[in-house]
């Protein structure tokens, strides 16, 4: 039973770790926005 | 262009959700628990779906591969590289569930078996095609180079499977017979819905990220062009 | 076909002569596998009898390591003064530049495994049983493998910036089945067990060479492209 709970827990735990590095993609693009948008704005 | 791609995207998200939930309990609930092997076998269902999906990516980063020898597009160069990295996600995860369902099942974490052997070397291969991707220089150079390796790489696979197969049954008797599932002589009709429901779920959702994964590096590669423009702009 | 013949080999006679010339890789390589072999004296103690059934790997092991000393050379050395462009423009095919480059690497990693193999059976004090004929047979067809694929990568390799690391790490997994086949047929030949064993083995060594040559010899053009 606990191997069950390693398992299930290691399969989650990797594919949160995936989605996440995914979020921080988005997240360091969304910041790149900004910065072109500040420029833009300057202009 | 824009509107059916959402609507794609939110069709999966709506279909993978309900899914994930009904494998779920289906897995932990509706399933019967194996005599043998008691409730542990439970790992077995999300173990084969990984690998399937696993051996699916590496398939589909070999395919790109191929069409980028004949044309390397940033479309299909992007799709390769997003298909390996869910591949290194998924065979991580089919070694280390194999491992523990070893350690449960034969009381050792590892055994020297094809199908193993093959699987970790399926992920140095990923691995090693993501080092070539991360070279310095332009993209189209790291398309062509990384296309070579990865049509190596696919080529190398089923060979690997062959050899080790050859190496095992030449030196130490076949231990655990010819299916890692066949201890208790075949899968119950009930095990066989789970696990078929689960290896859906699991291409969805392989589906879903490679679909995200796309997008985002798509639009990183827009955001990239749109701020050297910029750059070019107040330069001059 | 001919023509290419012809220019790979004056490739792999330019490289050898240069070779020849300085004696740097090679001088490099023996002392390695020298220094290979005696801190594996140390690991595993040589005057201990269950040290001979490690010797088919230690030859491959010594092969590998000092082979990849070469292959980093072999493409790296061609990016001085620019070479290489000037081997990609000249009026050859490119897969005369890959067959060229194997053979000046087959020539010397074959002259470096004559001596580091003998040194090898001296210092651990092996006494050689085994069909000789055979076992020259196997170590060339394993040879051969690792060579072909090992110069293809590295001249994929040799664009990145730190190619002495990555040529290792996209070698040693293609390489697996082949070390599989090489260490298992060494190991019968040596323990003159039943020598069909080892002739199944040098079936799927050649198995591997032919495939992977073809696709090299194919697809270097690309890789030529791309660099």
């Amino acid at each position: 039973m606990g191997y069950l709970f390693m398992a299930y827990t290691i399969i989650w735990a990797l594919l949160a770790g995936y989605i996440f590095v995914l979020g921080k993609r988005q997240k360091d693009l969304k910041k790149e926005l900004k910065v072109l948008e500040d420029w833009k704005s300057e202009q | 262009m824009k509107q059916p791609s959402a609507f794609v995207d939110r069709m999966l998200y709506i279909l993978l959700v309900p899914a994930m939930f009904v494998s779920l309990y289906l897995i932990f609930i509706w399933s019967p628990i194996e005599k043998q092997m008691g409730a542990s076998q439970k790992i077995f269902y999300f173990h084969v779906s990984t690998a399937w999906v696993a051996f699916l990516a590496f398939f589909v980063v070999g395919y790109y591969c191929v069409l980028m020898l004949k044309r390397p597009t940033e479309d299909r160069f992007i799709k390769a590289g997003i298909s390996a990295e869910i591949g290194v996600v998924f065979t991580t995860i089919t070694l280390l569930t194999g491992m523990i369902w070893g350690k449960s099942a034969w009381n050792t974490w590892w055994t020297w078996e094809p199908r193993l052997v093959t699987v970790l070397i399926l992920l140095f291969i990923y691995i090693a095609y993501l080092f070539v991707r991360k070279m310095e220089g332009t993209w189209e150079k790291i398309a062509k180079l990384s296309a070579v390796f990865g049509i190596i790489g696919c080529i190398n696979v089923p060979i690997v499977f062959m050899a080790i197969r050859w190496w095992n049954t030449k030196l130490h008797p076949v231990v655990f017979g010819e299916g890692k599932n066949q201890s208790g002589g075949g899968v119950e009709p009930d095990m066989l819905v789970t696990l078929l429901f689960c290896i859906g779920t699991i291409t969805l959702l392989y589906l879903f990220m490679m679909r995200k994964g796309i997008e985002i590096e798509k639009m990183r590669l827009t955001v990239r062009k749109a701020k050297s423009r910029v750059i070019e702009k107040l330069a001059s | 076909m001919k023509i290419i013949l012809a220019d790979a080999l004056t490739i792999a006679a330019k490289d050898l002569r240069n070779e020849l010339k300085s004696k740097q890789t090679s001088g490099m390589m023996i002392i390695f596998s020298s220094l290979v072999i005696l801190i594996f004296s140390f690991a595993f103690d040589p005057t201990n009898n269950t040290v001979k059934a490690i010797i088919p790997g230690l030859i491959w092991v010594i092969t590998i390591f000092s082979g990849l000393l070469g292959l980093n050379r072999s493409f790296i050395s061609e990016q001085e003064n620019d070479s290489l462009t000037g081997l990609k423009v000249a009026p050859i095919d490119p897969s005369s530049i890959f067959l060229g480059k194997v053979v000046a690497n087959l020539v010397l990693v074959t002259i470096v495994q004559m001596l580091s193999i003998p040194i090898l059976f001296l210092l651990f004090d092996y006494k050689f049983h085994g069909d000789l004929i055979w076992f020259l047979l196997i170590v060339l067809t394993a040879t051969i493998g690792f060579i072909v694929i090992g110069t293809f990568l590295a001249a994929l390799a040799a664009n990145a910036k730190n190619s002495e690391m990555l040529l290792p790490v996209l070698l040693l997994p293609l390489l697996s089945p082949l070390m599989i086949g090489a260490v298992q047929a060494t190991k019968i030949v040596l323990e003159q067990e039943g020598i069909t064993d080892a002739i199944s083995w040098l079936q799927l060594m050649a198995a591997y060479d032919l495939l992977f040559f073809a696709a090299c010899f194919f697809l270097f053009e690309y890789l030529m492209e791309g660099s």
